[in-house]
């Protein structure tokens, strides 16, 4: 069962590749999206990097549905799923891990690992491939396993972001998008958070787009970067290349 | 103090009746965030279509799993037919909806079976209970109406807390957003559930009643009422919210007079909602995160 044969035997889909075309979504009078053309090949950390406002959590919102474009393409491996509502878009292996840390902080440990797997219900319906979902989850997460029968609103701010990050997994997602894991975390644990995130792109070979106010650190860990500003796509590069262009880090991204 | 025995268990009797309606608004309430006036109209419907039964099968029995069942059919096709359109839009449209589904089963009861009263059988003895000679105001209908109610809301409990469905339905109610993006949809379980729930109360409390199309207004109100006390968003509360409602109601109408309940529930409303919107029992619920 941990072997890692066993591991990727439950794997449904390898990683996918996730684009957006001409994207352009917002809210009321205000977009906040004007047309943002992005590539993350699958496999890849891509992290989206912009001051407050620069649209970097609508983009999220709008590959997972939460936002309904208002035009332009979301290509899951090729096949355009924009407009499609937040449960088909979790179902089609797109794992959104919304901004401020979503435990639901009135269930425990383990039904919010629960929660995670519904969008799969063929492993939801075996209570047999339901355990050896959670032993795998415990087993990557293991302070989690300790805190299993707790309530997750008894877990720190760390334990937290794991928890969510671990009930996205359970979806066995293709494509992960993280919206600021590091928001109101120590450094140290921020640290760990990171971490986390590489290890699970390298393990897993997920899909991750990670949105990140911290770019110095987001950069850090990603292959590629994203720069927006005011909604529109300003720079688009290999990490080191972002991270080395001293002007570009000095006018967008405050480092 | 016979009188208070007498009005106290009274009180719980119908209580339990509250409690259910009570209990369907807040699983739909907890789901969906709107507010089912047409609650009653619906139960008042299932209860039409047990005494149909009844009457063809001479069977009670026949009539109330039929009425539960038309009743989860009923909360189901409710749903998914016109709320289910208009979730996301302004909730004003939901309420609006569910208050002309309402008007729309009330009106089709008139047609259908005119404005009289009609009575409706019990499924056990209404003569009072007596312990030695003294009466205790409640018969052994009152008795199975609280055991009905008790056992439905135990089963639930266990469900929400021990199933699969459950988890979905609690995971959505403490955080739809979650929820949705965890591939959960639920509606349609809790408007199933709160059809059911109406169905029983209708059943239950019809043999005292009196059944005819407008027969569940006021219980609705009640019911309401007694969700409102609970804090809409608690199982739990709707229950202990129904029985303090109904032993309230039952003390002001036998010490005060029964023209003066209505009087008193809607008092009661007020001062809640005055001084504890969130309901009494808001405060287990420490913050929404």
């Amino acid at each position: 069962m941990n072997s890692p044969a066993g591991t990727h035997g439950v794997q449904a889909h390898g990683p996918s590749s996730l684009a957006v075309e001409d994207l352009v979504a917002g809210y009321g009078e205000v977009l906040a999206l004007n047309s943002v053309t992005i590539t993350a090949d699958a496999g890849t950390i891509t992290t989206v990097l912009g001051a407050n406002g620069a649209g970097k959590t609508t983009l999220l919102r709008a590959i997972s549905g939460m936002v309904r474009p208002r035009s332009g393409r979301v290509l899951l491996d090729g096949a355009d799923r924009a407009g499609r509502s937040p449960e088909d878009m979790a179902r089609a292996g797109i794992a959104h891990v919304p901004e401020g840390q979503g435990v639901i902080a009135e269930l425990t440990v383990e039904e919010n690992l629960r929660v995670g797997m519904m969008a799969r219900p063929g492993i939801a319906r075996r209570r047999a491939d339901r355990a050896a979902a959670l032993a795998e989850a415990y087993e990557r997460f293991g302070p989690l396993a300790e805190r299993r029968r707790r309530l997750a609103a008894t877990l720190s701010g760390g334990e937290r972001q794991m928890l969510v990050i671990a009930r996205a997994l359970m979806a066995r997602p293709r494509v992960l998008l993280l919206d600021e894991p590091s928001l109101g975390l120590a450094p140290r644990v921020m640290t760990q958070v990171m971490d986390m995130v590489v290890r699970l792109s390298r393990e897993s070979g997920i899909t991750i787009m990670l949105v990140e106010q911290n770019a110095r650190a987001a950069l850090a860990i990603a292959d590629r970067g994203v720069v927006l500003n005011l909604g529109r796509v300003v720079a688009a590069a290999d990490a080191r290349a972002l991270a080395a262009d001293v002007a570009l880090r000095h006018h967008y991204l405050g480092f | 103090m016979v009188e208070f025995l007498q009005f106290t268990l009274s009180g719980i009797s119908f209580g339990m009746i509250y409690a259910a309606i009570a209990l369907s608004l807040v699983l739909i309430w907890r789901g969906t965030r709107l507010l089912n006036f047409a609650q009653g109209g619906m139960a008042m419907f299932t209860t039409f279509i047990a005494l149909e039964v009844i009457y063809h099968t001479g069977s009670y029995w026949a009539g109330f799993v039929v009425a539960l069942a038309a009743g989860l059919v009923l909360g189901a096709v409710a749903e998914l037919t016109v709320i289910r359109p208009v979730l996301g839009k302004p909730e004003l449209n939901a309420v609006i909806i569910t208050i002309g589904l309402l008007i729309l089963l009330e009106g089709l009861a008139g047609i259908f079976y005119s404005g009289q009263y009609r009575s409706f059988p019990a499924a056990f003895s209404i003569t009072g209970l007596r312990a030695g000679s003294t009466p205790l105001g409640v018969s052994r209908f009152d008795v199975f109406v609280a055991v009905a109610v008790l056992a439905t809301t135990l089963l639930l409990a266990v469900g929400f807390r021990y199933t699969s469905a459950g988890l979905r339905m609690r995971a959505a109610a403490f955080n739809a957003t979650v929820a949705r993006l965890s591939g959960i949809r639920v509606v349609t379980v809790g408007w199933a559930l709160a059809g059911l729930l109406g169905a029983l109360a209708g059943v239950l409390v019809s043999p005292s009643t009196f059944l005819y199309p407008n027969s569940m207004d006021a219980i609705f109100v009640f019911g309401f009422t007694a969700a409102v006390i609970g804090g809409l968003d608690s199982p739990a509360g709707a229950v202990i919210g129904g029985l303090l409602l109904g032993v309230a109601l039952s003390y002001a109408g036998g010490y005060l007079g029964a023209n003066v309940t209505s009087l008193v529930a809607l008092g009661i409303l007020i001062v809640v909602l005055m001084l504890r919107p969130a309901g009494i029992f808001s405060g287990a619920q420490v913050r929404r995160v």
